[in-house]
């Protein structure tokens, strides 16, 4: 390879290579944190093999981010329509420069995730916060900005925050259309590089082989095109698919949805996140994690651990019960679950038993788990053979009948757990009953 | 605002778009609640930035999302994207908080009756429209409102956006009508609207 160019062996992608300037992000240290931050926090407990951490992740959406970027921008997949409205497709200049940004974007898109990635982030900042600003604060921080400056032409510190975290997580910036899409390439809901290389990388390492998909055949066939061909239908441009490749992105549709099933909502690993923010919450000074840049550098999931270990072996040692319950392996047994019966009678039937065990019993015996998919039906466009621009819903079944994700559970601690879901089985129509409110004028 | 309350309310504003016009997907839903929210002043609680075709919140995406999940709303193919279809234990959902529906049922049949039964590109449009009036270039003349819809979205050619902007006027002008009424019958009148009818004086 040239000098300017430096290669990283990857078990996903083979080689992830990069230049010096993004080397050089490489280095900085919010980069190299990320060694210390596993991709899936305590699944590894559950999934021996999940031990991954959040650096080779980021290089992986780094390496697809542009290869999605040089397919939707090369010549021949761009119509003059498209090519009018989004303008920075007739400047190689500006194609170079957002190219540029993108990588960079990709590379720092996780820069700002807590010691446990995900598990730990939810209570544990203070207000306002959340781990996509506190990327943008490291990004805009003035170490970054030197590395930004000193590329020619400057990247705009501003870009590579709209593309890391998108249009959801910065909503205090306007995005152009443009800019909307880069975004979509790297955190977008139906073709964002950060889920490919996570499903395809958690699949790898944890051994649950529903994650793989056809990357490569869905990649080549990534368009960006309008919404609709019909005059008067929605003309914004938006990322789609060539005819050929529906069934590549129905197979990452189906990978979202196993993963989901199989690993991220496995019961016991989200019981150990909640043991885990348990802990956090007694163990972490004013219950939060530092937003301080220097505070937030400092901490990774070395440190925890070392506390967890700590506070496991010392009844005195703020958090001690929690960190037994994960080392020890006594964690809570899963009571209650959303069932489609239930949830006639009550969508958040979880709720009412969790309020309904929690004055019955020590609320510190009890927790509830409710997560709900994020994200819509996967409605993208379909350039179709004869040049119809389509739905992705209206010619797949297959996403049309996607099932959502939805987690409701009630986890109960083992010394209370037999005469818990007795009582639960017992009296479960007078518990999951709603609230009614009594007719009356508001 | 509750999750359950909520649902009442959106499942309520989806039937009745479903009755007004021949689909209703989710870009209906989405133009609409913000339309619901931001003008009648129905606390919904959801957060809207300029996104896809216009106004749009992610965690009203996200919603409609748990509403399929929960059984309320259902996905069906229609010529192009899918529409969202109300299931019959939407009733069971709104019967439960008779009070909150009897509040806000006059202010979503406002929306369902002035955006009811137009076709997305028209949404879009509308939507873009009162987001620009209300939050980026409130008070100011027409055509400056229309050029900064046509800048937002360029593919929206500048005199759809005159005509969109016009059209949102004579829409905040009848929700102040409503409002008054609303009032006058003792009702839910809308923080929103006197937001913008004090603007204007």
């Amino acid at each position: 390879m040239p000098g300017n160019f430096h290669e990283v062996r990857d078990p996903i992608h083979v080689f992830v290579r990069l230049d010096t300037e993004e080397r050089s992000v490489l280095d900085s240290a919010p980069f190299q944190r990320l060694r210390h931050i596993h991709q899936l926090a305590l699944t590894y407990l559950v999934y021996p093999g999940a031990t991954h951490k959040r650096f080779e992740h980021s290089l992986g959406v780094m390496e697809l981010a542009s290869r999605v970027f040089d397919v939707i921008t090369h010549s021949e997949s761009v119509t003059d329509r498209i090519r009018s409205l989004l303008e920075p497709l007739v400047s190689s200049a500006k194609l170079q420069y957002w190219r540029r940004v993108l990588r960079m974007a990709a590379l720092c898109h996780d820069v700002g995730h807590l010691p446990f990635s995900h598990a730990a982030e939810k209570d544990l900042l203070p207000y306002g916060w959340d781990h996509e600003k506190l990327t943008r604060q490291i990004i805009s921080s003035n170490a970054m900005k030197s590395i930004w400056n000193s590329i020619t032409p400057p990247l705009r510190h501003v870009d590579i925050e709209k593309l890391a975290v998108g249009p959801k997580n910065a909503t205090d910036l306007e995005f152009t259309d443009w800019e909307t899409i880069l975004a979509e390439i790297i955190v977008g809901d139906a073709f964002g590089v950060d889920r490919m290389d996570y499903l395809l990388r958690d699949s790898h390492h944890t051994g649950v082989a529903y994650g793989k998909f056809d990357h490569y055949r869905l990649i080549d066939t990534l368009r960006i095109l309008p919404q609709s061909n019909e005059s008067e239908g929605l003309q914004e441009p938006a990322l789609g698919v060539d005819e050929g490749g529906i069934h590549s992105a129905e197979a990452l549709m189906l990978a979202r949805y196993f993963m989901y099933s199989q690993v991220y909502f496995h019961p016991v690993r989200r019981i150990y996140d909640i043991h885990l923010m348990d802990f956090l919450k007694e163990w972490l000074d004013e219950s939060v994690f530092s937003t301080d840049l220097e505070g937030h550098l400092k901490m990774t999931d070395n440190e925890v651990s070392a506390a967890l270990r700590e506070a496991a072996d010392a009844e005195d040692k703020p958090g001690h019960l929690h960190a037994r319950r994960i080392l020890g392996r006594e964690h809570f047994k899963r009571l209650y679950e959303w069932n489609p019966d239930d949830v006639q009678i009550n969508p958040e039937s979880g709720k009412a038993v969790f309020r309904a065990l929690s004055e019955r019993y020590d609320k510190d015996q009890i927790r509830h788990d409710r997560y709900r998919q994020g994200s819509g039906a996967p409605d993208f466009p379909i350039k179709m053979r004869d040049g119809r621009i389509v739905s992705s819903l209206d010619i797949s079944e297959t996403l049309r009948t996607l099932p959502v994700v939805s987690v409701d559970r009630v986890f109960a601690d083992r010394s209370i757990f037999d005469n818990a879901i007795k009582w639960v089985n017992e009296n479960r129509d007078e518990i999951i009953a709603p609230e009614r409110e009594e007719a009356g004028n508001g | 605002m509750d999750r359950l309350r909520k649902a009442a309310l959106l499942t309520r504003l989806i039937e009745g778009l479903c009755s007004k016009g021949d689909w209703c997907g989710e870009t209906h839903v989405q133009k609409t609640t913000f339309f619901v929210q931001e003008l009648l002043g129905v606390p919904l609680g959801f957060q809207f930035i300029l996104y896809k075709h216009g106004p749009f919140s992610f965690g009203l995406r996200d919603e409609l999302t748990a509403l399929r999940a929960d059984g309320l709303l259902e996905l069906e193919p229609r010529t192009y994207g899918a529409q969202l279809v109300p299931t019959k234990q939407c009733g069971y959902i709104q019967g439960l908080y008779p009070k909150t529906m009897a509040k806000y049922e006059r202010s979503i049949g406002f929306v369902v009756e002035n955006l009811g039964g137009k076709r997305v590109v028209e949404l879009e449009r509308l939507g873009t429209a009162f987001f620009v009036s209300n939050r980026l270039e409130e008070g100011k003349a027409v055509y400056i409102r229309a050029n900064k819809v046509t800048e937002l979205k360029p593919h929206i050619p500048t005199e759809k956006a005159r005509d969109a902007v016009r059209e949102v006027d004579r829409i905040v002008s009848a929700a102040i009508a409503e409002k008054q009424a609303a009032i006058s019958a003792g009702e839910h009148g809308g923080v929103r609207i006197m937001r913008t009818e004090q603007r204007r004086q």
